[in-house]
């Protein structure tokens, strides 16, 4: 096969696999497979490379890696087109753009709630397209989720609603109530664990969510707009707890709409237009022309 | 696993309670249900006694011309013996079987008229048993078979094809009311289980969130449609002993000598058939429901 041929057939990736030097006649004659076997080949984009090479050396292995992911929806809208994108362990991310740019969607397809159209995703590790049914709850419990809207159970209290979550996985009973209290006092809610979610302000909902986000020790937290209903002051808090747990090693990957917050903090910012990946650098919340 | 039966067993008793008029109804319309189904067993088990009762006192009667000669009568007596399907031939003679006559006028408290005529009206008789009261064979056609010897045949073919069509005709009509009732049944199981994953969508969305096993997710609501089942065969099981007196009567009534043990054979059928149509038609009931009603969403594979 004439070089150019193959690059053109392997695109980005294998000039990247080349770039590092991995780059074996297997994975050059069959992509799409070894695309799969491989999540770590991606295009370039300068802080993608980065983390790429950080990830490369060992140094950091990916927590999310997206191949050439499309996600069409059945109505034929087109919410991702060939999104790549690669978040190593550790990272504190924030996905961003307008409404309708395919966040919640690119969240969706890393929780397992919806499958790609085309393209491949890994999450800690795990290929999702290969992910078989009966262990999408495992892939759940390694990853944290935090939704705008909450999800607290109105008739539990704070306790009760984050013991739920070890409850409904079969966590022993002796076990929840420590693991419990621990949760609670790291989103600073130890005192408000008998209240129910009607008596708590947004910010103290929030953070029993993500207490419940936390109770098997995710390599990943996941939030959508997790300050989408709070107030900016709120919201501050929110975002602090957040970083407080990507300082003790968890993943972040939050997407927001919250353009103050994003600024200020000089976080990887990927912002997301119509489906696809439009910038992806450091600090920043609008698009510089 | 302890913990996860824990776990189901609380959350569908708890769902039972929070479901609390739809569950009654469903328990409601079981104990119905079973109800109709334990009597069904009664019955049919009583008038199945009641005909073998009947059967074993099946035999063939060929009466015998007068003045035919004691050696033909020996000969065919003989011919109808050697039949596979007969167990044994007795041969009443005349005067004995006047003698039959007039003891069972006595018992009645009839006037014997016999006495009046002055000869014997009475005629001899071949009393046959078979071996299967329901299996005549060739023994009619073997009696009726040397000419100017019998006079008459009776057998009670005819009548058993009638009650056995009679047991027949209730024992479908039966079935049948039991299986529109069962249906109706398993329906509002159905209805009830869903109703009960409707109300805790908010939680089960949740569960799935946080990474709930399917198990977690469906078990409970198994259990809750098991729990109505075997609610209900227990409330059955409580009103049919309370009315165990009056059952015992309608079996005799339909059976006029029960065998030894029969009740007490009865009374474990209808315990184990009740509990396990109550546990099967809830386990069913709610099995379709989360079936149905518990699919994941759209795209999530
Ligand atoms: N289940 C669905 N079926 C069909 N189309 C959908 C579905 N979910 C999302 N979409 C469409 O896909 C596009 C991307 O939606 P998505 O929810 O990912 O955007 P978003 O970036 O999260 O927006 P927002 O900032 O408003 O939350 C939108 O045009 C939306 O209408
Ligand atoms: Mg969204």
């Amino acid at each position: 096969m004439p070089h150019d041929r193959l690059v053109a057939m392997t695109g980005v990736r294998g000039v990247l696999r080349s770039l590092a030097g991995r780059r074996d006649a297997a994975v050059l004659e069959r992509p799409t497979q070894a695309a799969r076997r491989e999540p770590l080949a991606l295009p370039g984009r300068a802080s993608e490379r980065r983390a790429w090479a950080d990830a490369a050396s060992g140094a950091r292995r990916p927590s999310v890696a997206l191949h050439g992911v499309s996600k069409t929806y059945g109505n034929g809208k087109r919410a991702l087109v060939d999104v790549d994108l690669l978040v190593p362990e550790g990272d504190f991310v924030f996905l961003v753009g307008p409404s309708g740019a395919g966040k919640s969607t690119l969240i969706k397809l890393l929780v397992r709630d919806e499958l790609p159209t085309s393209g491949s995703v890994f999450i800690a590790g795990q290929d999702l397209a290969r992910l078989k049914r009966r262990h999408v709850p495992r892939l759940r419990r390694q990853i944290g989720i935090v939704f705008q809207d909450f999800k607290l159970l109105p008739a539990r209290t704070v306790r009760e609603n984050v013991a739920f979550a070890l409850e409904v996985t079969g966590t022993p009973g002796r076990q929840i109530r420590p693991r419990v209290d621990r949760l609670l006092a790291l989103v600073g809610l130890s005192d408000q664990a008998s209240q129910r979610p009607a008596q708590l302000s947004g910010g103290e909902q929030q953070r029993t969510a993500i207490a419940r986000a936390m109770v098997h020790d995710p390599r990943v937290v996941i939030a959508d707009e997790p300050t989408g209903n709070l107030d900016p002051l709120i919201s501050w808090e929110i975002i602090q707890l957040l970083l407080r747990i990507n300082e003790m090693g968890t993943t972040v990957l939050m997407a927001t709409h919250n353009a103050e917050v994003v600024t200020a903090l000089r976080k990887r910012v990927i912002a997301l237009e119509e489906g696809r990946i439009v910038r992806d650098e450091v600090g920043g919340y609008h698009r510089d022309y | 696993m302890i913990h996860f039966l824990a776990f189901a067993i609380k959350r569908a008793i708890q769902g039972f309670w929070r479901n609390g008029v739809m569950s009654l109804a469903a328990t409601i319309t079981m104990v119905l249900m079973l109800m109709l189904l334990a009597g069904l067993l009664i019955v049919s088990s009583s008038l199945q006694v009641g005909l073998d009762t009947i059967e074993s006192k099946v035999e063939v009667l060929a009466f015998i011309n007068e003045g035919v000669s004691e050696e033909r009568v020996e000969g065919l007596r003989a011919d109808v013996e050697a039949l596979p399907e007969v167990a044994s031939v007795t041969f009443t003679t005349k005067e004995q079987a006047l003698e039959e006559f007039r003891a069972t006028q006595a018992a009645a408290g009839n006037e014997d008229l016999t006495r009046i005529t002055g000869t014997n009206p009475i005629p001899a008789k071949l009393n046959i048993k078979l071996k299967d009261p329901r299996v005549f064979g060739q023994v009619r056609e073997t009696l009726l078979g040397p000419p100017g010897v019998v006079q008459e045949v009776i057998d009670t073919q005819e009548t058993i094809d009638e009650l056995l069509g009679v047991t027949g005709v209730l024992r479908t009509a039966g079935l049948v009311i039991l299986a529109v009732v069962g249906l109706t049944v398993l329906l509002i199981v159905v209805n009830t289980i869903r109703m009960a994953v409707m109300s805790r969508r908010d939680e089960i969305e949740i569960m799935r969130l946080v990474g709930a096993s399917d198990g977690f997710v469906r078990w409970p609501f198994i259990f809750e449609g098991v729990l109505v089942g075997l609610l209900g065969a227990f409330v059955t099981l409580g009103l049919l002993a309370l009315a165990s007196q009056p059952i015992g009567q309608l079996a005799r009534v339909l059976a006029a000598h029960l065998p030894p043990g029969f009740q007490q054979n009865l009374t474990q059928q209808v315990i184990g058939v009740v509990l396990g149509a109550g546990f099967l038609l809830g386990g069913l009931g709610a099995s379709i429901s989360v079936r149905t009603y518990l699919r994941r969403e759209p795209g999530t594979g």
